[in-house]
């Protein structure tokens, strides 16, 4: 889920932030960067771990700060095909799920990849929202929202940044997690707990 | 912007939490004075949620010696630490090939990573001692009632289903 990447960065050090440590300055520097975006193929952002070498220094003519290159390792949010991960729901629709890390939250559970036989039921609440059920056995199961669900990452893309954005679009999303819940032991966590309990118990009878 | 290593090197969840936490994440209560990003807090707030809240380094190095004589891929071990799965249900999803590799020692695995891996403070706790509490009552009603037997099958069956 978590990985480290070491990347190298040119970055100019305005003069007001030289007071400190350069440490401190360049790390400051790189965090108002870098931290909470995406960066394409490699992914999110998540926090400074460390930095290697700083070089440089050079101060441009007609430029009134110094330009330094550094190395360093950063934490990256990059989930890999297969890992399974839990999550809160935050949106349900006609189209699946989407499902939300707190810190990350354009993971979509497709239709096609929720527990197979579901059926949508209108949200008698709220518009345009649905309640998925999987039917099992003849029982039903709620996707409800209340509590973790693990799904499988299925596919992670790195959709191009749009020149012309339509309007009353979504926002764009730089990294979008495709996610399954259609195996044995993915969806909510109480599903699996239930089910190990009756299963303990028909032994017992 | 170049990069020169996309993988140095993966970190599990409670290595992440630690390394926020060596920052000042779990000490300041107002989130202000504490050299943490907002987005940073955000992550904080999920692992600390997570399985990975009570791990330390040596439960994770005696589960890293154990889990050895599985054979396991390194994203599996990686996986199964960052979940904790307390029941064997939960490891088959992990698990490529779960079958036909470990076949009778899921279990084993299982009761192992439940041991030696903390539980999880809040939620699976509560849950459990719910399940516990429910067969308590079943089994309190079927003592006073002294139903006859199909009855008593249903009412065993009663505490799974509403879990």
């Amino acid at each position: 889920m978590f990985y480290l990447s070491r990347i190298e960065h040119t970055l100019r050090v305005p003069p007001d932030i030289l007071s400190r440590p350069l440490t401190d300055a360049i790390k400051a520097e790189l965090e108002k960067l870098f931290l909470d975006k995406v960066i394409a193929n490699l992914g999110l952002c998540i926090s400074v771990y460390d930095i290697t070498s700083i070089e440089g220094g050079f101060i441009f003519p007609g430029d009134g700060a110094a330009t330094y290159t550094a190395v360093f390792t950063m934490i990256m949010f990059r989930p890999f095909v297969g890992e399974i991960i839990s999550a809160k729901v935050r949106e349900s629709d006609a189209n699946g799920l989407r499902l939300s890390l707190g810190f990350f939250e354009d993971i979509y559970v497709p239709a096609n990849l929720l527990p197979d036989p579901s059926h949508p039921e209108p949200d008698p609440r709220k518009r345009d929202r649905v309640t998925w059920i999987w039917d099992y056995n003849g029982e039903k199961y709620v996707i409800d929202g209340q509590d973790e669900i693990r799904f499988q990452v299925h596919s992670v893309n790195y959709p191009p940044i749009p020149v012309e954005q339509p309007k009353e679009s979504k926002p764009f999303a730089p990294m979008v997690i495709t996610g399954s819940l259609d195996s044995d032991g993915l969806g909510p966590v109480s599903w699996w707990v239930g089910a190990e309990q009756a299963e303990e118990e028909d032994e017992e009878v | 912007m170049k990069i020169l290593e996309a993988n140095a090197g993966p970190l599990a969840n409670y290595e992440v939490l630690n390394f926020l936490k060596s920052k000042g994440a779990s000490k300041d209560p107002t989130r202000v004075l504490a050299d943490v990003a907002p987005s940073e807090y955000k992550v904080y707030d999920y692992l600390i949620e997570t399985a990975a809240c009570n791990q330390t380094e040596e439960n994770v190095g005696e589960f890293l010696e154990k889990c050895e004589k599985y054979d396991l891929a390194k994203a599996e071990v990686l996986n199964i630490i960052n979940i904790r799965p307390s029941t064997a249900v939960e490891i088959y999803s992990i698990i490529e090939h779960c079958d036909m590799r470990l076949g009778e020692a899921v279990e084993e695995l299982v009761e192992m990573a439940t041991e030696v891996l903390p539980l999880p403070p809040t939620e699976p706790a509560t849950e459990e001692v719910n399940i516990e509490a429910n067969k308590k009552t079943a089994d309190q009603d079927n003592n006073e009632q002294q139903v006859d037997e199909d009855q008593e099958k249903a009412s065993d069956k009663e505490p799974g289903q509403t879990s």
